[in-house]
């Protein structure tokens, strides 16, 4: 078992924190790889939350938030976004593809899509 | 306030080449107001160049500190035994704040990690514009609070120029206002339209920096 996350996942609960209850209540769990972060709104993540992230170890973030115009904070999702891409225009600047972070809208009934694009990544 | 922004990594990562040990110091004055180096940002700046250099021989060790005023010496002066652990120190202060390191700290390497913008104030979330050109001599009271030299991009005094247009400025429509459509505006609202009527000579820039480094002396507060 990794003792390392390799995937952390900052995850809205009104949205992914769902979905992720839905695999749970199907019997699927998280590959040992990956740490899962709820956030009481995707709003919450923060740059330093990501950043440090990576100096944990991890080689990919996702912060998964509602869709837009789906977020019960309004404009949680839509900060979200934005902190991600302040994240990854810093990863630019120092040499690491600014891919390792990921920005993904997800509804409470994407269970199934949460599961595949765990088996994708 | 003192309005700046983080100077581009690779630029920040040229300083310290070789650094094995660095103190990151920020200032929780101005530069933390506008979200460019105050303590977060210190945090941030850190993390990220550990990450730069994460696969260097030795690690790099990042002291992170932030003071309260950074161009004050009594603020400064805890930092001593921090300075003397580290190879070179990077500071998120503005310019005032880096020399003040600098003097202070005679025999450390003293780094900007800032680019000190301009004297501003947030115009709305996230978006901070100049305000004031520190010109030694304020004209504001001639002009119903709006300065000419700072916000007309010319800094006419007796403006407008041909390049006022829907009271935008031709140098940014988009970002900029005409600082002569905005003084006009504004007299006419204090009833002081005739004010405009007045020719305003040159500028003495002697009061200015063109008269060289300034200071202020007051007797009464000196020793």
């Amino acid at each position: 078992m990794s003792t390392v996350p390799r995937l952390v996942i900052f995850a809205c609960s009104r949205s992914a924190g769902e979905a992720f209850a839905s695999l749970k209540a199907m019997g699927q769990s998280l590959p040992s790889d990956v740490a899962w972060v709820n956030l009481p709104c995707g709003g919450n993540v923060d740059v330093l939350h990501i950043l440090r992230a990576f100096e944990a170890g991890a080689r990919q973030v996702w912060v998964l938030t509602c869709y837009e115009g789906a977020c019960e904070s309004l404009d949680g999702n839509r900060w979200a976004e934005k902190r991600v891409q302040e994240v990854q225009g810093l990863l630019q600047e120092i040499g690491i593809a600014p891919e390792c972070v990921a920005f993904r809208p997800i509804s409470p009934t994407m269970a199934a899509d949460l599961l595949a694009w765990l088996e994708e990544r | 306030m003192i309005v700046a922004e983080r100077k581009p990594m690779a630029e920040i990562l040229s300083f310290i080449q070789g650094v094995n040990r660095l103190l990151v110091v920020g200032c929780d004055t101005c530069v933390a107001v506008c979200l460019a180096g105050g303590a977060k940002e210190v945090a941030v700046l850190s993390a990220a160049l550990r990450l730069a250099l994460r696969e260097r021989t030795p690690a790099l060790e990042i002291i992170e500190r932030s003071v309260e005023r950074q161009c004050e010496e009594e603020f400064n002066a805890p930092l001593a035994e921090d300075i003397a652990k580290v190879e070179a120190v990077l500071s998120m202060a503005c310019g005032v704040g880096v020399q003040t390191l600098a003097e202070q700290f005679p025999n450390a390497l003293i780094y900007p990690a800032l680019n000190t913008k301009f004297m501003g104030r947030p115009e709305t979330t996230g978006i901070w514009a100049e305000r004031c050109l520190g010109c030694g001599d304020c004209v504001l009271g001639r002009f119903g609070g709006i300065c000419p030299i700072t916000r007309c991009s010319k800094s006419l005094l007796n403006g407008p120029c041909g390049g006022s247009s829907n009271g935008r400025c031709e140098v940014d429509p988009e970002h900029l206002e005409c600082a002569w459509q905005l003084i006009y505006d504004r007299l006419s609202r204090l009833g002081q339209l005739e004010r405009l009527y007045a020719i305003e000579p040159p500028k003495d820039w002697r009061p200015a920096h063109d008269g060289g480094p300034r200071r202020v002396t007051r007797e009464d507060l000196r020793p």
